[in-house]
């Protein structure tokens, strides 16, 4: 397998990426970590005749806490950027837990976050606990920036609302917020290096042990990372309880629409949904952003 | 307790440096794909899309005129001789002909001038199918309304075994009690992490082969024989192999078109498999079908056993006769009993050929009859430790299908097995969730007969000493690819000779410069390849003794030579070094050489298939794990296992371990996790380390280790075999453990996740049913 030959650029400003992702139309390919991109290229599923990468772009690589705005993710980060992230294990270590249950060391220390997400694999396992801390992104054109709310980003397998001929993903923003608690299980076939069978985040707002609100995302089960808003009904507003988060977990399993395919059967992965559900739930009121 | 043999060795018994360690892991050792020769082409193969298909025309006319193609061949440039590794059915040519039997069947091959370029030619090759109904169910493979794969194989049958011990039905007639089980294997891949390679050339009618091969000689007899060459005119040989696992025994497609391409064009050319041609070749793990019988007496002891297996063999044969033996043949070693019958049938399916796996075709019977004799041993209440130590092989007995079992250590195994993993403690008093199991395996040290009819030596080895007595040099066709062949061969030659290992070389694996052996697999090296190691050492020694004694004037019998050093034991004013000594010899005689080879005893009975399963000694091993299990997720975590092994004497402890380890990893892969899938057209699923998953570091348990006190007479230093034998409990100890701790039976392999919840699943069902 090689890679066919193509045009390289690597842009020194955001500015001049975008304009040669203009400039160069759809034979053009944003080129981040190339965990995705470049095993797709050499097995022919994509033929770009360029590719700009971002490596000279090491603004889009920081991890901030911007106050007001929250925790700024450059789209550029590793996924151990995120792992090894004071920031993030400050605020939100459940999204550096997330990143460390991705594939093996070396495609962490490759792949990005912003490859992650615009890539949009329905398994792919930072998109849950992100939409469950209500993360927005920016999306940079030539002549235009947008922010998108993470949740309506996605659109279907590989399918996102980025113009692929126009925008960039610079940036994720994990808005300051009064949850006390979240975390991503995981459901893989081996311990390292496994694509989720199942995947549920759940992000809580406790008010002692009352469920003020929630967020519970789930991946791997649907076109698109969807949030189980049946089960937030049943827990808002209430003490919580096994029982509670067990019914959640039933509710969650009806917010899922899986296939069968050769990591698991939609039965299965239904009542993983169910149990991870109330697992995370547990996990995030009694342990914080875990 | 055997006869133990306790001598104070000097160079063997301990973990010395493995000979090639620095070179592994510094990078600096050149595998197979690694070599690159002047004017070098690149091969690859072109093969079937289709499971079964009639070729109608192949045209290469296209693929030809691409510039930077050398060649593009079919079967029209090849000889039409059909081949195999089983002598008993070569069934397979070079390029398909007529008919394609599997995806990934060989139809054409290209030598282009880099590797790009074959890419393209081979899209450039047209090959006009039609395509015929396939047989991708073994089950049904013998049926009228299936399609016939080979026509000279009636109903897909290509192999029948009926064998028959004792009384089996007067066994079950006289059992306090009988059961059935039926079990279901899974198919597996070796997945050597290097990738087949073959580098072909010929000097007029010379033809080198550098391959990453598990037995030059077997590849230079097939070679040879293809192209009706003398055997003398193919030099076969390897440099580092990065593992094989049986994978890499029989001679592929990459050396015969590599030697055809070669031919062609006047050129080197290096062929090779990427990840997912790997898969598509195979010659990986039968899946097994399997249905055991057994009568016991009322305290658990087995009268009598029938088991009745259906094995899947894919297109070819391979060496999947010898499989289908061994499937039935091995399960009379670990337990006494006098009454056994063994049927079998291996069916052909347009399915990749299966072949020899690591264990070869003994782990999944044993998986199935490790489950079965738990089964029986709960039914009956009796404890499943205690039930195997009652039926334990003893040493000096024979099996029923007349193998002769001189050392045997199966009870301490279990005995040594149980202490360690608290076994008493744990048993039924687990939480729940919490499982301990066990169960016991046994193996061959080498094959009591070679692969193809001969009366070949089974292997053979010569040692040079340097002229100045500073080194020494083993030439021995034994192949390492990984195990630690050549370091623990080493070891025994300078054991044999009075010499240091720090002070030895090695010229292993090449059928021109090193004495003929028939290579790495049937866990024969340490006990065939090293019997002649130590002849030639011996050979050595004692003519450096009658050396010695003519320089000191001293009497022959009363010198020795230990660590380099000669001397005489109570004189100490009688020494001299190794290298004097050699030297002397050197310069009044000549070089210093020693040879040895080997021949085992002949064994085994006069029933058809006797010979497979023979072996000059067996190892046995016992293996208890424990698991926890999510009891909603149905996820198995192996928590630790404790292996007990009899493997005799023990060359170097830490390449033994290191073989248990490695057994244990791939027995916890296809206890697990591991299984080629196939979707409805015959195509591979998971042809990649993604879907096919191995276990990572992440997924190994705590492995304990351990050994009894054993001593083999038919081995050089007491030594039996390790490599295969600790393959073969893992996966019943593993079902058992789940069955302890679940009460659930998983009567299939793997023991996946999915399959294990769904098992807890009907059984909640079932309760809330009752």
């Amino acid at each position: 397998m090689f890679l066919p030959d193509f045009d390289y650029h690597a842009p020194e400003t955001l500015a001049e990426a975008c304009d040669l992702l203009r400039d160069l139309g759809p034979s053009a390919k944003i080129l981040a970590g190339g965990t995705d991109l470049l095993i797709k290229m050499k097995h022919g599923l994509v033929t770009p005749r360029a590719v700009i990468s971002l490596k000279a772009l090491d603004e889009l690589k920081t991890i901030t806490h911007v106050p007001g705005r929250g925790v700024v993710i450059g789209a550029r980060a590793t996924h151990n950027d995120l792992v090894n992230s004071p920031v993030l294990h400050e605020h939100f270590l459940s999204v550096s837990e997330a990143a460390h249950k991705m594939a093996n060391n070396q495609i962490r220390n490759r792949g990005t976050v912003g490859g992650n997400l615009v890539n949009a694999i329905p398994s792919a396992d930072l998109p849950p606990i992100l939409i469950a801390l209500d993360a927005w992104i920016t999306l940079v054109g030539s002549n235009t920036s947008r922010t998108v709310p993470l949740h309506t980003f996605f659109t279907g397998p590989s399918c996102c609302v980025i113009d692929p001929v126009d925008e960039i993903l610079t940036e994720i923003v994990l808005p300051d917020q009064p949850t006390t608690g979240s975390t991503y299980l995981k459901f893989g076939l081996r311990r390292s290096g496994a694509l989720s069978v199942t995947g549920v985040a759940a992000a809580v707002t406790m008010d002692g042990d009352t469920i003020v609100d929630s967020r519970i995302c789930l991946g791997a089960v649907f076109p698109v990372p969807v949030r189980a808003h049946d089960a937030e009904d049943v827990l808002r507003g209430k003490t919580w309880s096994d029982e509670l988060l067990a019914e959640a977990g039933e509710a969650a399993s009806c917010c899922a629409l899986p296939i069968t395919d050769i990591r698991g059967t939609a039965e299965y992965r239904l009542d993983l949904v169910r149990v991870l559900t109330k697992r995370a739930l547990k996990r995030a009121i009694t342990e914080g952003h875990v | 307790m055997s006869d133990t043999v306790k001598q104070d060795y000097a160079v063997i018994g301990k973990s010395v440096p493995k000979i090639d360690g620095r070179e592994k892991v510094t990078g600096a050792a050149r595998y197979t794909a690694d070599l690159k020769f002047p004017n070098m082409l690149y091969g690859k193969i072109l093969t079937s899309p289709f499971a079964h298909a009639r070729i109608i025309s192949i045209d290469t006319s296209e693929a030809e005129k691409i510039p930077g193609v050398r060649a593009v061949i079919t079967h029209k440039d090849a000889p039409t001789l059909k081949y195999g590794i089983s002598p008993a059915r070569w069934d397979e040519n070079i390029f398909c002909i007529d008919t394609v039997k599997f995806v990934g069947d060989k139809v054409a091959a290209v030598a282009c001038i880099d590797e790009q370029t074959c890419y393209k030619a081979l899209a450039a090759i047209k090959v006009e199918y039609e395509e015929l109904p396939a047989v991708l169910d073994p089950l049904r493979a013998t049926e009228e309304d299936q399609p016939q794969i080979h026509p000279e194989f009636v109903r897909n049958i290509n192999a029948e075994i009926h064998q028959d011990f004792g009384d089996v039905e007067a066994a079950f007639k006289e059992a306090h009690y009988v059961r059935t089980d039926t079990f279901v294997g899974n198919r597996t891949y070796q997945t050597p992490i290097e990738p087949h390679t073959a580098t072909s050339m010929w000097d007029g009618e010379k033809l080198t082969v550098y391959s990453s091969t598990q037995s030059p000689h077997y590849f230079q007899y097939y070679i040879a024989r293809e192209f009706g060459l003398p055997m003398g005119d193919v030099r076969v040989l390897k440099t580092y192999v990065g593992g094989g696992f049986g994978g890499k025994l029989e001679p592929t497609g990459l050396e015969f078109g590599g030697a055809i391409l070669a031919k062609i064009t006047g050129r080197p050319v290096k062929m090779f498999y990427d990840r997912a041609e790997m898969f598509a070749h195979n010659r990986g793990r039968h899946r097994q079908y399997m249905t055991i019988t057994s009568g016991v007496d009322k305290d658990g002891k087995i009268l009598g056993v029938h088991a009745d297996f259906v094995m899947d063999g894919g297109a070819y044969t391979s060496l999947g006769i010898a499989t289908a033996y061994y499937a039935g043949a091995m399960l009379t070693l670990t337990y006494e009993f006098d009454n056994f019958r063994f049927d079998m049938l291996r069916v052909y399916t347009n399915l990749p050929a299966c072949g020899a796996q690591r264990g070869h075709g003994a782990p999944q019977p044993r998986y199935a009859f490790e489950a079965h004799l738990d089964n029986i041993a709960k039914d009956l209440g009796i404890d499943p430790m205690d039930i195997r130590i009652l039926n334990a092989r003893r040493p000096n007995t024979t099996t029923p299908n007349e193998f002769l079992v001189n050392s045997c250590e199966m009870k301490a195994c279990l005995e040594k097995a149980r202490e360690m993993s608290g076994w008493d403690e744990k048993k039924g008093k687990l939480p729940k969730g919490r499982g301990i199991g066990v169960a016991t395996g046994s193996f061959v040290s080498g094959a009591g007969y070679p692969i193809y009819r001969t009366d070949l030596p089974h292997a053979a080895a010569m040692i040079k000493v340097g002229e100045d007595g500073t080194s020494a040099t083993l030439y021995t066709g034994a192949t390492d690819i990984g195990q630690g062949s050549d370091t623990v061969l080493c070891q025994m030659a300078a054991e044999a000779m009075g010499y240091t290992y720090e002070q030895m070389k090695i010229v292993a694996a090449d059928t021109e410069t090193t004495p003929h052996d028939f290579g790495a697999y049937a866990s024969r090296q340490t006990l065939m390849s090293g019997a002649a190691v130590k002849q030639a050492g011996e050979e050595v020694k004692t003519q450096m003794l009658e050396t010695a004694a003519e320089m000191l004037d001293f009497p022959t019998v009363d010198l020795d030579i230990r660590s380099g050093k000669v001397f005489s034991p109570g004189n100490e004013s009688v020494t001299l070094t190794f290298e004097e000594v050699a030297r002397h010899f050197f310069v009044n005689r000549g070089p210093l050489v020693g040879k040895g080879s080997y021949t085992p005893p002949k064994l085994g009975g006069k029933f058809k298939g006797a010979a497979v399963g023979t072996s000059p000694a067996y190892s046995f091993a016992a293996q208890v794990s424990e698991v926890e299990i999510d009891e909603e997720t149905g996820e198995v975590n192996v928590l630790d296992v404790w292996d007990v092994h009899d493997c005799g004497t023990v060359i170097n402890p830490a390449l033994l371990e290191a073989q248990v380890h490695g057994a244990l990893f791939m027995g916890l892969g296809e206890s697990i996790w591991e299984e080629v899938k196939f979707d409805d057209k015959g195509r591979i699923a998971n042809p990649n380390l993604s879907e096919y998953r191995i276990p990572t570091a992440m997924d190994m348990p705590v492995v304990h280790s351990a050994l009894v006190d054993s001593y083999e007479p038919a081995g050089p230093w007491g030594v039996k075999e390790v490599g295969e034998g600790a393959t073969l409990p893992t996966m019943g100890c593993f079902r058992n453990a789940i069955f302890d701790a679940m009460g659930v039976s998983i009567n299939s392999l793997p023991l996946g996740f999915e399959k294990v919840w769904r098992a807890m699943k009907e059984q909640r069902e079932e309760g809330a049913a009752e």
